[in-house]
């Protein structure tokens, strides 16, 4: 039958509610959350599942391919890569976690008080927000790291989160441009609440759930991060051992052929970045969907 | 008079912009001298030093290095790179087009590929083609650009020894075929690195508008779907596809300028990328300069274009309403 002639806009009639409860397990990311969970607690754990030291640099072993020795090779410098692992991932969670709190934090305090603030001082605001997205990210975390000196975890995880903040502070304002008119806020403010006490007892748990998801995507951008500038050179140096200063060496093993070297880092990077997306989209939430009119 | 204004703000975020750069790249404790002087700037001895940072410039205070840098800037002299020796738009002006050329096509291929993906995928909705690119798309997109770069390397040029692993020609210069040839790696990590993100926004945005009760009457009146999809909901779609593109230009940029770092590729990027490591401070402020304002000018071409296309933005902003907000 012609595509003109067939019936549209017919709906399915919800299915019958069963008793039976849908499997708890339905919809969430498990697979992503037991990927986390095991690098989580491998990080943590680490001296007890690693075997060698993974700042000893084994000079007759240098770039040994993986056998049962080296479950994962060395690297060009003669460090056991399983243990690096571990002891790196450590670093790149840590770097890309306390990042996304910093930028979370500064952003709930900007947007908010740009969201509250006189017409003229949030447009000030946000126009100085865009000014400071319009620089490559890559750039300015490269310029401040300078300014601070030589990099260590807290000041990599400084500068990302220094620079991390826009996107999820103009999500901030718009949210509380939208609650400020409430009447419970117009309340809290009559009754002399001040720019803290609302911002964490009424505007806070309202915008939560809306930027959850960005603050997630923040952790994979910190990380991603971290791994790209230790791996340019200008994030961690070679001696503090990170997935992205591990693959700094990557030149050296593109020369002699080393995949290992470059694949095994990378493939727990990848993996990880991975597991934080699929989590940070379910908690996004799948938005109750209507049906198609098409 | 609006183009009066529009240009104000530019100019504003601009010196905003310089200020900040030329403090942040001050106050970092490198040696400018070495870029300078490269290895001799060790052996210098304090008498020399102190002649070639007023020589320089580099020894009154930061303000009033500032206000000469601009003073010479408003002149169109941007001073000098110190480690190329030469003028800074000079050292640029060889380098830009290959970054344009890298990231022009990349941009094309991106917003191309994008658009048949997301209504592929719209089309699609739910079908298992859509699931399966969905997931892939969600694998490519996490994937760090300079990771994939080293990957495609090892295999193309490393292992299969079929592409070269960096430049953008070979020694001694080569035609078309032998920069097309440099640019198939580079482009590609561009492109894949930013495809799946736009697709996704186009095919959410689709079905939305899929299923809204104008579709509903279009298909009533027995209009096919496909025309349903191509002339009524992706043209609803199209503006905020359209200022996307343009609001995605510093996320382009900025992937590009990593891939230019690591295949070597002498473009912006690689510049940049050597100018804040080496405190090249001339040429870095006009690298930055010329990021932002890129940037900048790319913004309020979205803002330009969804006002053009979409009149409703435009009325809300009349009405005082603070809500105009684009929802892309």
């Amino acid at each position: 039958m012609d595509e003109r002639f067939s019936l549209v806009g017919v709906r399915p009639l919800p299915a019958e509610t069963t008793l039976t409860k849908r499997p708890w397990y339905k919809g969430k990311p498990l697979l992503a959350a037991a990927f986390l969970a095991l690098v989580t607690l491998g990080c943590l754990f680490c001296p007890l599942i690693t075997t060698r030291d993974p700042a000893y640099m084994d000079l007759l072993n240098s770039a040994r391919r993986p056998d049962g020795t080296f479950l994962f090779g060395t690297d060009t410098m003669g460090r056991d890569i399983f243990s690096m692992i571990w002891y790196g991932g450590r670093v790149s969670l840590a770097v890309g976690l306390l990042a996304a709190a910093l930028s979370a934090l500064i952003a709930v305090v900007i947007g908010t008080a740009s969201g509250l603030a006189p017409r003229w001082l949030d447009t000030c605001i946000m126009r100085l927000t865009e000014i400071f997205m319009s620089v490559p990210s890559l750039l300015l975390v490269m310029l401040l790291q300078a300014a601070l000196g030589k990099a260590t975890v807290w000041s990599l995880a400084l500068v990302l989160g220094l620079t991390g903040w826009a996107g999820v502070a103009k999500v901030v304002r718009t949210e509380v441009l939208a609650l400020r008119r409430s009447e419970y806020i117009l309340a809290a403010r009559a009754a002399g609440g001040g720019f803290f006490h609302i911002l964490r007892r009424h505007l806070a748990p309202n915008f939560f759930p809306s930027i959850m998801f960005m603050v997630v995507m923040n952790v994979r951008g910190a990380i991603a991060a971290e791994a790209t500038l230790s791996f340019l050179g200008v994030g961690l140096p070679l001696e503090v051992i990170s997935w992205g200063s591990m693959l700094s060496l990557s030149q050296t093993a593109l020369a002699s052929g080393a995949w290992w070297i470059i694949l095994i880092p990378g493939l727990f990077l990848v993996a990880t970045l991975l597991a934080i997306t699929e989590i940070g989209n379910w908690l996004r939430g799948s938005s109750n969907k209507k049906h198609s009119n098409l | 008079m609006k183009l009066f204004k529009k240009l104000l703000i530019l100019i504003v975020s601009l010196l905003i912009l310089s200020l900040a750069v030329f403090y942040a790249a001050r106050l970092a404790p490198g040696d400018p001298l070495a870029s300078w002087y490269g290895e001799r700037a060790e052996r210098l001895t304090p008498e020399e030093r102190a002649q070639a940072e007023v020589s320089l410039g580099l020894d009154q205070p930061i303000h009033v290095q500032y206000v000469r840098w601009l003073k010479n800037a408003l002149r169109g002299d941007f001073g000098l790179s110190f480690k190329y020796k030469t003028g800074v738009l000079e050292v640029i002006r060889g380098r830009v087009g290959n970054t344009l050329l890298l990231g022009g096509l990349g941009f094309l291929l991106i917003f191309s590929l994008a658009l048949g993906l997301g209504l592929l995928c719209a089309w699609q909705e739910d079908k298992p083609l859509d699931k399966v690119l969905c997931k892939l798309g969600t694998v490519t997109s996490c994937i760090p650009e300079f990771w994939l770069s080293l990957l495609l390397i090892l295999i193309f040029a490393v292992y299969l020894r079929v592409l070269p692993s960096s430049g953008a020609w070979s020694v001694g210069g080569g035609g078309t075929a032998d920069r097309a040839r440099h640019l198939i790696l580079p482009l590609a990590v561009v492109v894949t690195g930013h495809l799946w993100y736009y697709a996704y926004m186009l095919r959410n945005r689709l079905l939305e508008e899929v299923r809204s009760d104008y579709v509903l009457l279009a298909r009533s009146e027995g209009l096919t779907r496909r025309r349903v999809m191509l002339h009524h909901c992706l043209r609803n779609a199209l503006p905020s596809y359209l200022s996307l593109m343009a609001i995605s230009v510093p996320h382009i940029m900025g992937g590009t300028y990593i891939v230019e770092t690591v295949f070597s590729y002498p473009g912006i990027g690689t510049l940049a990328y050597e100018s804040a490591r080496y405190q090249d401070y001339d040429l870095l402020m006009v690298l930055c300069l010329l990021s932002g304002g890129v940037v900048i000018l790319s913004n309020m071409l979205a803002q330009a274009v969804s006002e053009r296309v979409d009149p409703r933005v435009r009325a809300r902003e009349a009405m005082g309403g603070k809500g105009a907000d684009r929802h892309g």
